[in-house]
């Protein structure tokens, strides 16, 4: 984590263009410019300024903002959730959805079903999300107008962004649960299921299935952490108010404490959310309650 | 290379090449302005149709095909590169470089990959070589990642204990007796890369940090036609048709490498971007 802070700063301050400038305008007296850097502290050192800013974040504060002058922890307070909510939508679409045409393809008898699942899954991988983001719109909002185009509020607002977002994601849940599955099929104690007659349902549910979700798990909570982190560019086009587009708005502004406390609460998050995947894996897998993780 | 790979790279190396011979085929300019035939639908004399300042677009996404596949291809090269020799010392030799190497590389894996590609692009002029900058210092981590731990899974086979007995210096060993090794592995990583350093370049160009206009990208063209979305949709459709099929071939690619080489287990993709 101090890694993050350390670098996250040298790379805020190594930006170019001085967010006093573009402040006050290029064209302002010295004498207002000069005022304006000793309130931010930007007259001091630079060793001095992390400093500054590591006893901040001790203290639980992230600073505020340079245009807006609000903590940026309040800020972030109501992004996040703005956030969680897109995200959460997007599994709430993918996991089923990828969970299910991954199963379809593995098990399916038919070398077709898996052939046009496969195919349709590299497809979803291959669509630049700003754009189907943009093509959905476009249907569903311009054309048909069911749903509005873009901005933030009630569940109305969350499907488009939701649904495109959750494409990749669906893509890539679909490839991991075949490959697994596929994998698992063969086992020994699948054969040993099959030979005690147990019905083709218990089969796949408790014995596949379950094997199978593991590596899945991983793929769900490495999305979910990356999606938090910023759907930067869904969260663009819709309009939706979430911590990408506030992350993305600091860095245009040279915002600081804005891009610092971005990146820093997304990435806990992100730390978060795979503590909690090992837990899920604890309970998928008793084997590593025994023996313990070795990833 | 199987059939799927053979097609797929194909399709790209055509439309590499068209892109490239583009000027001579084609009798609009992609930058060439026509105010008296703004926004026309596809038809005959514009098959993808003109866009809010009357250019062509088939020639605007010929030319801005040129640069996403040239930049992703570099940042391919380039990333592998560097992941090479960085997953070669640290896998064989083990210990303190080892330590820091890849400590270098979970730092990095940390960071949204996304943001820090922005950051990166933020930080130096924009333009063709910032992209294919921002891409690699995102994208070498996981090329370094992996062969690490194919070259930790390799030190140990007996031909390196053999080699080492008759005497090779390390940096033989490395370089005639490892390093080849790698090469099947890396194919394969590079293949999977490729598309989602496609959709990478096109996100960077989207948001404005690519080649700058009135250079022709896919994504700053998508970008510039978002506010005529209702009015003239085909100016989104065709650099979005672009960008996917290009991917979906790398992808396709990548994964056929990946069948016929039967080096990689699970069926991760190589997207990083969301």
């Amino acid at each position: 984590m101090l890694g993050i802070t350390l670098i996250t700063f040298a790379l805020t301050k190594a930006l170019p263009g001085d967010p006093v400038y573009s402040m006050v305008g290029e064209r302002s007296d010295p004498e207002t410019i000069k005022r304006i850097r000793t309130a931010l502290g930007a007259d001091k050192g630079i060793v001095d300024q992390y400093r500054g800013y590591l006893l901040l974040l001790l203290r639980g504060e992230l600073g505020r903002s340079y245009y807006t002058n609000r903590k940026v922890l309040d800020d972030i307070r109501v992004k996040v959730p703005m956030t969680f909510m897109l995200a959460a939508g997007a599994m709430l679409i993918a996991v089923p959805a990828g969970i299910l045409m991954g199963l379809a393809a593995a098990l399916s008898s038919r070398v077709r079903t898996d052939r046009i699942i496969t195919g349709v899954s590299v497809i979803g991988l291959s669509l630049p999300v700003f754009w189907s983001g943009l093509m959905l719109m476009y249907l569903v909002s311009l054309k048909l107008k069911i749903l509005p185009p873009s901005g933030t509020g009630g569940l109305r607002y969350l499907v488009l962004p939701a649904l495109t977002l959750s494409l990749p994601a669906m893509a890539t849940l679909t490839r991991i649960t075949r490959t697994s599955v596929n994998e698992i099929t063969t086992m020994m104690y699948v054969r040993t299921a099959r030979a005690k007659g147990l019905s083709e349902l218990r089969i796949t549910v408790v014995h596949i299935l379950r094997n199978a979700l593991i590596p899945v798990a991983t793929v769900i909570g490495l999305d979910f952490g990356s999606y938090l982190s910023g759907a930067v560019l869904t969260e663009t086009i819709f309009g939706w108010d979430g911590i990408g587009r506030y992350a993305m708005e600091g860095i245009m502004k040279r915002d600081y404490p804005v891009i610092m406390g971005c990146v820093i609460v997304s990435t806990l998050s992100f730390v978060l959310i795979n503590l909690l995947v090992d837990i899920v894996y604890h309970y998928l897998d008793p084997r590593l309650r025994l023996y313990g993780t070795d990833r | 290379m199987g059939l799927t790979a053979k097609a797929t790279a194909g399709v790209i190396a055509l439309l590499f090449v068209l892109s490239l011979i583009a000027p001579l085929i084609i009798p609009y300019g992609a930058d060439m302005i026509d105010l008296d035939s703004i926004k026309e639908p596809p038809g005959w004399e514009h098959p993808f149709g003109t866009d809010n300042k009357g250019r062509d677009i088939l020639a605007r996404v010929l030319a801005g095909g040129k640069i996403s596949i040239g930049i992703s291809v570099a940042a391919v090269i380039i990333s592998l590169g560097i992941g090479l020799v960085v997953g070669l010392v640290s896998g064989y030799f083990g210990g303190v470089p080892d330590m820091i190497l890849m400590s270098v590389v979970d730092l990095i894996l940390a960071f949204p990959s996304l943001i820090l590609a922005i950051g990166i692009s933020l930080l130096l002029p924009p333009g063709l070589y910032t992209v294919i900058i921002a891409i690699t210092l995102v994208g070498w981590t996981s090329f370094a990642r992996l062969i690490r731990g194919y070259v930790l899974s390799i030190r140990e086979s007996s031909y390196v204990e053999a080699a080492r007995s008759i005497g090779c210096s390390n940096t033989r060993i490395l370089l005639v007796h490892i390093l080849p090794q790698c090469i099947p592995l890396s194919l394969v990583m590079a293949g999977m890369k490729l598309g989602g350093y496609i959709l990478t370049e096109a996100a960077l160009s989207f948001l404005g940090l690519g080649v700058q206009p009135p250079t022709a990208t896919w994504g700053s063209m998508i970008s510039s036609s978002r506010a005529f979305l209702n009015t003239a949709p085909w100016m989104v459709l065709a650099p979005g048709i672009c960008i996917a099929v290009t991917a979906l071939c790398f992808n396709l690619m990548g994964d056929s490498l990946k069948d016929r080489y039967d080096v990689m287990k699970t069926g991760a993709s190589g997207q990083d971007a969301v």
